[in-house]
């Protein structure tokens, strides 16, 4: 999963492929059980939705500008849009679910 | 934090230090297994609190109090120690578990669920603006509010603690004591009374209505004793707001086990300590297929 920064992030949510974003940092614990989690799920939906990371400490301000207030959060972007959006650690199903709606 | 180097995998992680907790992780350390027992330093309000027992098998007429003394001198005589970390959260990875509380994260191959109840009725408003302002670990998500006002409900001395941390960062804490324990916060945490009516925003968080009054706030952090079952492992299989098992205490996950008050009724210490011990030693077979 490709680390976002202000410039790429803009760019990597523009996609007509559902764009799904982790917002984490590196003391967020849950984050880090996560993490590994959205890993498997980029390698299963290649080519078909593509998986970032961007990390709320360095770019605090694409976290306001989305209303993060609690992490892990993932948004899954189409066409720009935040389509859809989940608070805390999920069920890979459920992060499945919610990417393969948007493909 | 520090970053965490290569990481233990226990053999199992007991979640509740209750009659359940307790007698599972004594089964797993008579069968010399390798785990951690997460809970609290007193075991169990539960417990602790109750005048009179009197269908405990053999102990007649004990107090809570009494029964509480003989736990501990019981596991500390087997050498067993409690870990007081809150676990947040519980995935299932495959061929084991990630744990994480506030501070860390663990492995364990199996999990035996015992944290009781969660009995606690959400918020007006709680559910409504989850991640978007309400928030359970402060210490998770006390950095997104550097500068701004966040008002803590809490439950626990743990509570007290993340309140005074909090205040580190944010410009201006509240620490509500929705229950109240021996420990308060300190300055310059303001501490707030009254019954909590609910949280109230537009899109995000914008005040808390305590005793009648509206309070400004953008964030308010629910501290309570327990996290709910399927926040605790998202996945697992409930029934009636229940952990669903089977007679081997196994949950709808693969080497996740569940024991006691949160399996389901009648909440009884002598149901839960012998689910405690079925757990255990079915996670024993489980972990030794594994090997």
């Amino acid at each position: 999963m490709t680390e976002l920064d202000n410039v790429t992030f803009q760019k990597a949510i523009q996609g007509e492929q559902p764009a799904v974003v982790d917002f984490w940092a590196s003391w967020c614990m849950p984050c880090k059980i996560f993490a590994p989690v959205l890993e498997e799920l980029s390698d299963e939906l290649d080519g078909k939705a593509d998986f970032y990371k961007l990390n709320i400490d360095d770019y605090g301000d694409l976290a306001q500008k989305y209303g993060i207030t609690s992490i892990p959060t993932v948004i899954v972007f189409k066409n720009g849009e935040a389509a859809d959006r989940m608070t805390g650690v999920q069920a890979k199903e459920k992060v499945l679910a919610a990417v393969e709606k948007h493909l | 934090m520090p970053e965490q180097t290569a990481t233990t995998r226990y053999d199992a992680a007991v979640i509740g230090s209750g009659p359940a907790g307790l007698e599972a992780a004594l089964n797993l350390k008579i069968r010399g297994k390798r785990f951690l027992l997460f809970g609290s330093p007193d075991l169990s309000r539960k417990v602790s609190a109750a005048p009179r027992i009197d269908n405990y098998l053999g102990l007649p007429g004990i107090t809570g109090k009494e029964l509480q003394e003989r736990f501990t001198a019981h596991i500390a005589g087997m050498d067993i120690a409690v870990t007081p970390e809150q676990i947040q959260m519980i995935y299932p990875m495959g061929d084991f578990f990630s744990l994480a509380s506030s501070k860390a994260t663990y492995e364990a191959t199996a999990v035996i669920l015992a944290p009781g109840t969660f009995s606690a009725r959400l918020f007006p408003g709680e559910d409504e603006f989850l991640g978007r302002g309400v928030g359970y670990c402060a210490t998770c998500d006390a950095p997104l509010y550097k500068g701004k006002t966040v008002a803590v409900l809490g439950y626990t001395e743990e509570a007290v603690h993340e309140a005074n941390f909090v205040a580190e960062i944010a410009a201006r804490v509240y620490y509500v004591p929705v229950k109240k324990t021996g420990l308060m916060p300190r300055e310059p945490v303001e501490l707030l009374e009254g019954p909590v009516e609910g949280i109230t925003g537009d899109t995000k968080v914008t005040g808390l209505t305590l005793g009648g009054k509206s309070i400004p706030v953008d964030g308010v952090f629910v501290l309570r004793d327990t996290v709910a079952h399927s926040s605790l492992v998202p996945g697992i299989a409930l029934e009636d707001g229940f952990i669903k098992v089977d007679v081997n205490m196994a949950t709808n996950l693969p080497g996740c086990f569940a024991a006691g008050d949160c399996t389901g009724r009648p909440h009884q210490y002598m149901r839960a300590a012998g689910q405690g011990q079925t757990a255990a030693l079915n996670a024993v077979q489980y972990i030794d297929k594994k090997k």
